[in-house]
């Protein structure tokens, strides 16, 4: 049984494989822009809006409010990354309802992947809002000393991202798998319906501690220290 | 759980391309389209409140126009109804003094046409009384009214006193002794052969006697020497009748003039009053 989608390479080419992480990761991409493009290729900015585009606009809306309930002071800023991270984790979660689809979240890879953009994404939204003294500084508060606690901390919470996420996801489909073979038909369903539910908690867990990352970094060090909390809260 | 990191940099690269291609085909068209329409309500509600405060603003401009049309209104009433009276009173004022002056110069002429009916009756009667007297004169006397006349005036001049004798006679002196006899008619040759001895007798033999005649004298003699005039006529009678006739007509105007003063508060209760009218029935009334 192959527990991560990494395993299954569809083509090699000189030491390059194509593996099915890339291929379903591709795949929930098109989804993603196709289904934008063909509601934005229409987009109405009269009162009359379509089902669709309606359905985009709560979706844009309420991740908008999210961040900005984080405590962003320009949620536009941080949309396109956090929604993305949403968008992307949880549609790749979601389809495991189609047959023979395998999510690449359930690749370490692919979260690690997403762990180190959110790794490198913090600094470069706390420089570009406060200036590199300013992001440096934050390592060393409250005090100097807790300047190696911070550091291992950076580390740890992206370590801490990138297995949550894989650790969820590839759980729920090998207990699928293990229930398949255990009792077929009935539980392994039930247990998917739970992966849906998991899938959709895990992509949000995720692009909202992506966000507290970015506002702990980006504020200063009072909403630094509720970022912190709020870190503390979330984290499963 | 094994991480291949040639998957992992291609899951990197696809997740950068994935935030790329939604922010190109997803956040940007759905933000800028809520921007959009957000500002198009906002514009909208901005333009509905600022019409809104235009048409209060207007309605209020209008409200007060009112009040002040109303109160221009009865502003213009109270002129109007004031410069009414004020005409009605000079109206009146006027027709009353044209009333007053039409009444005094009607009575103007009423005293006119008196006097020369006065006048004209005068004559009339004059004459009337000329005929009769001398009808009677010439059917009861032994001489015509002529001599008589000039014996009467004769036996006058001659019963005048001694001190107007005296009088005329150096007045008739410094007139270079000429005396003017007037008489009513022509007379005979013997008639004015005895007012000439009368004079000669009386005053003074050298005066000239001149005879001219009078047709307003009607019967008599007037001699006139300088200053002085001696006269016997029937013009004294005349005179009397004249003076009679005349308290006659004035008791008549009076009584005539109670009536019209009456006829004129008739007018004007009456409220229109045509001056020809009330004359005529003023005339009738005298």
């Amino acid at each position: 049984m192959e527990i991560s989608p990494d395993a299954w390479v569809l083509y090699e080419w000189r030491g390059l494989r194509l593996t099915a992480t890339v291929v379903f990761t591709w795949a929930v991409m098109a989804l993603l822009v196709i289904g934008s493009w063909a509601v934005t290729a229409r987009i109405s900015e009269d009162e009359t809006v379509s089902r669709w585009q309606v359905m985009l606009e709560v979706i844009v809306t309420r991740i908008r409010d999210q961040i900005d309930e984080v405590g962003a002071e320009t949620p536009e800023r941080y949309l396109p990354f956090i929604g993305t991270l949403f968008l992307f984790i949880a549609t790749a979660n979601l389809l495991t309802i189609v047959p023979g689809y395998q999510p690449p979240t359930g690749s370490l890879s692919t979260t690690a992947a997403l762990a180190i953009c959110v790794l490198i994404a913090v600094p470069l939204f706390s420089i570009a809002r406060r200036g590199l003294a300013g992001y440096l500084r934050t390592y060393i508060r409250p005090t100097p000393l807790m300047l190696p606690f911070n550091i291992i901390s950076e580390a740890s919470r992206t370590l801490a991202l990138a297995i949550r996420l894989y650790g969820n996801v590839m759980s729920g489909t090998v207990i699928v798998g293990i229930l398949i073979s255990v009792a077929p038909f009935f539980f392994p369903v039930l247990l998917q319906l739970l992966g849906l539910l998991t899938g959709l908690v895990q992509a949000y867990i995720f692009a909202i501690l992506a966000m507290v990352y970015i506002a702990s970094a980006s504020q200063s060090r009072k909403d630094a220290d509720g970022g912190a909390n709020t870190e503390t809260a979330k984290g499963d | 759980m094994q991480i291949d990191w040639l998957t992992v940099a291609a899951q990197i690269v696809n997740f950068l391309v994935l935030v790329w291609l939604l922010q190109r085909f997803l956040y940007k068209p759905i933000t800028n389209a809520m921007r959009r329409r957000e500002e198009r309500i906002e514009e909208r509600l901005s333009e509905a409140k600022s019409a809104r405060t235009e048409a209060e603003e207007e309605a209020e401009a209008l409200r007060r126009k009112k009040a002040e049309l109303e109160d221009s209104k009865e502003e213009i009433l109270d002129a109007a109804r004031e410069e009414a009276d004020a005409l009605r009173e000079r109206l009146e004022t006027e027709i009353r003094e044209e009333t007053e002056e039409k009444r005094a110069a009607w009575r103007e002429h009423l005293a006119e046409e008196r006097d020369a009916f006065a006048t004209s009756l005068r004559r009339k009667a004059g004459k009337q009384v000329l005929e009769v007297t001398e009808r009677v004169l010439s059917d009861y006397a032994d001489s015509d009214t002529a001599d008589r006349v000039v014996a009467t005036f004769a036996k006058r001049l001659k019963a005048l006193d001694a001190e107007t004798r005296e009088k005329m006679t150096s007045a008739a002196a410094e007139d270079g002794q000429t005396a003017v006899v007037h008489t009513g008619s022509a007379l005979s040759g013997s008639a004015k052969g005895r007012i000439t001895r009368a004079i000669h007798e009386t005053l003074s033999s050298d005066i000239e006697v001149d005879y001219r005649e009078d047709a307003e004298m009607v019967l008599g003699v007037r001699l006139t020497i300088g200053d002085y005039t001696a006269e016997w006529s029937a013009m004294r009678y005349l005179k009397r009748l004249e003076t009679e006739l005349g308290e006659i007509i004035d008791a008549g105007t009076h009584a005539g003039g109670k009536g019209e003063d009456e006829a004129a508060v008739d007018d004007e209760n009456a409220g229109e009053g045509d001056g020809r009218d009330t004359r005529r029935e003023d005339h009738e009334t005298a």
